[in-house]
Formats: C-alpha cells, structure tokens, sequence
C-alpha cells in the first residue's frame, strides 16, 4: 500500500508531502523523498549523456529500500513526483496511471489563481484529490 | 472526468483583454506607462506559467532549447491563439523571432487614419504605421508575459519584446538569457 506520496518543485523545493501510513513518521518520508531527488537528478541527466533519447516522464523504480520501494516521475516543467510503497509487486501500468492522474490533480491545484507557484500547494481540494488516487490504487480493473 | 470541457466565449477573452490595458495605462497609472506595462507582463507572466504546466501534460521531454521554442510556436501558440506562428526565424545565438502575421488579439484593433492628401501621402502613411504601433504596443505586454512565463517554467530563462509592424502582423522577440553557472 502507498504510504507516501510528494510533489517537489524544479529548484527542488518541497511543495506538497503526505503520508498515508498509521505511524505517523512523517520525518522518515521527508529524509526518503529528499534522497530520492538525487536519484532523479542523475537518471535525467545520465539520459541525456548517454545519447539514448529517452524522454520519458514516468523514470521508473528509484531505490529500494529495506521496506519501501520507491517510484518518480518528472514532468516537462521539472516538477518530480516521488511515490512511496510497501508493495512488493505494483504493476507498471498501475504505476504510470497513479502519476498520470496526479500530475493531472497537480496541474489543477497550480492553475488556481490563488497558489503562489514555488510555494507549498495549500488547496483542501488537491489534498482530497490525491486521498482518492491513493485509495484507488492497485484496485484491478474489472475483467 | 464530468461531461465535455468547458467553453468560454471568445468575445469575454477579447474584453477582458481590452479592459486589462484600458484600466491599468489609463486608469491606475495613466502617467507610467512602463509601470503599467510592466505590471501587465507580470500578470502575464504568472498565466504563462500555469498554462505552460497544462499544455505539456502528456508529452515527453524537451531535450534543448530548440524544441521548447518550437513547442511555443505550434503547440502552445494553437492553443492560445488558435493557430500557429507563421515564420520563426533565430541566429543560433539564443535570439529568435517569432512573426505572426494575424495575432488574434490585434484583429480587431483599428487605429483612425490621419486624411492622406495628395503631396503629403508618404510621410502620412509612416506616420499612420507609427500611431498604429504605438496604440497596439500595449496590448502585446500580456502576451509577451504569457511567452516568458511558458518558456521560464520549461527551462529556459528569457526576456522577450513585441513590436507591430502593421496590423494586425507583429513580431515577437526572444532573448534567450545565459544562466550564470
């Protein structure tokens, strides 16, 4: 199950953290996404020395750790979003879906007159739509 | 997602638009017109950004500066204004022009012409061009905002001008600015 999800901007400044689990550790989530963004750094830029013209946005497992998996993917505007989960098995499809639709909450949120872009992402909203994505994730498609 | 996306009629962009210039150069700072010109592109500046975020959504990454300003004049530029920029021209140097020779906020500007008599028809009509772009120049800071802010948020820091040459063609200037390493 998804235990953390963030949304760091491009000059890698945290605009929006949420954990999911019970235990309340949110610090341990902070210092996770934060390693992770040096990760991010290096595959986007390793993608671009080694010539392969991979422009992805979804990058893909990041590192995983004892109990975590982590997952990124980067938008065209540098914004990185960084999954946190203790599945063992997600499927790619799953993965590349849960971003597309929080890229596409996360689109919304920033199109709101009212958010300062850079600062922290403050919308009730945005909080309630990413609470049903994570809710939704992983349930399998009706067959 | 519920039902279709939602539409806006076109004549509330115009007029909002009109109404923007109109109150800041006339009303809030009638004698600082690069004050009000400036605040206009800073409002312009922060749309840009947003729409910048929502029209890259689904696409992959740009790779150098080219392709951003190439995604400017196509994609973003269909979207904005509903067709693309009709000629792109750049030294290689980080400076490109953009030239739309019918910007759709421009069309329906029409500036009155100054009676042509005969002897005095050449120094009429330069003087008409000069009055005309003059008047439009303060329509063109919203969407030199919108440009920089589009090409700030993809990565490209940059500073851009308009000029009108004649209604309702216009020309965008793009300096590209070289990040300090």
């Amino acid at each position: 199950m998804i235990v953390c999800v963030a949304v760091v901007g491009h000059n890698n400044n945290p605009l929006y953290l949420q954990s999911f689990s019970d235990d309340g550790n949110t610090l341990k989530f902070h210092y996770i996404v934060h390693c992770s963004l040096d990760v991010i750094e290096e595959k986007v830029s390793n993608s671009r020395r080694a010539g392969v013209n991979l422009n992805e946005t979804f990058l893909g497992l990041l590192y995983p750790t004892e109990d975590f998996k982590v997952f990124g993917y980067i938008s065209n505007t540098k914004v990185k979003f960084v999954m946190v989960t203790t599945d063992q098995d997600s499927r790619d499809a799953d993965l590349r879906n849960f971003f597309r639709r929080l890229h596409a909450a996360y689109v919304d949120a920033a199109s709101n007159p009212f958010h300062v872009p850079g600062k922290r992402i403050t919308s009730a909203v945005f909080a309630e739509q990413v609470g049903n994505i994570v809710k939704s994730f992983g349930i399998p498609a009706p067959v | 997602m519920p039902g279709g996306a939602r539409e806006v009629a076109e004549s509330c962009v115009d007029s909002l638009n009109m109404e923007l210039v109109a109150t800041y150069c006339k009303r809030l700072h009638p004698t600082k017109p690069d004050l009000a010109g400036r605040r206009i592109e800073a409002i312009g500046y922060q749309v840009g950004l947003q729409l910048a975020e929502r029209y890259t959504r689904e696409r992959p990454r740009f790779t150098d500066h080219l392709e951003s300003i190439k995604f400017i004049c196509k994609d973003f530029w269909a979207e904005v204004f509903k067709k693309q920029v009709d000629n792109l021209k750049t030294n290689h140097k980080g400076v490109f022009v953009l030239q739309d020779n019918r910007f759709r906020w421009l069309t329906r500007i029409s500036v009155d012409a100054l009676p042509t008599t005969g002897a005095q028809n050449e120094s009429a009509v330069a003087a008409n061009a000069a009055r005309a772009s003059q008047a439009a120049g303060q329509y063109l800071y919203f969407p030199c905002g919108l440009i920089r802010g589009a090409l700030t948020n993809l990565g490209v820091p940059c500073a851009v001008s308009a000029e009108v040459t004649t209604l309702p063609a216009c020309e965008f200037n793009i300096l590209v600015l070289k990040r300090v390493e």
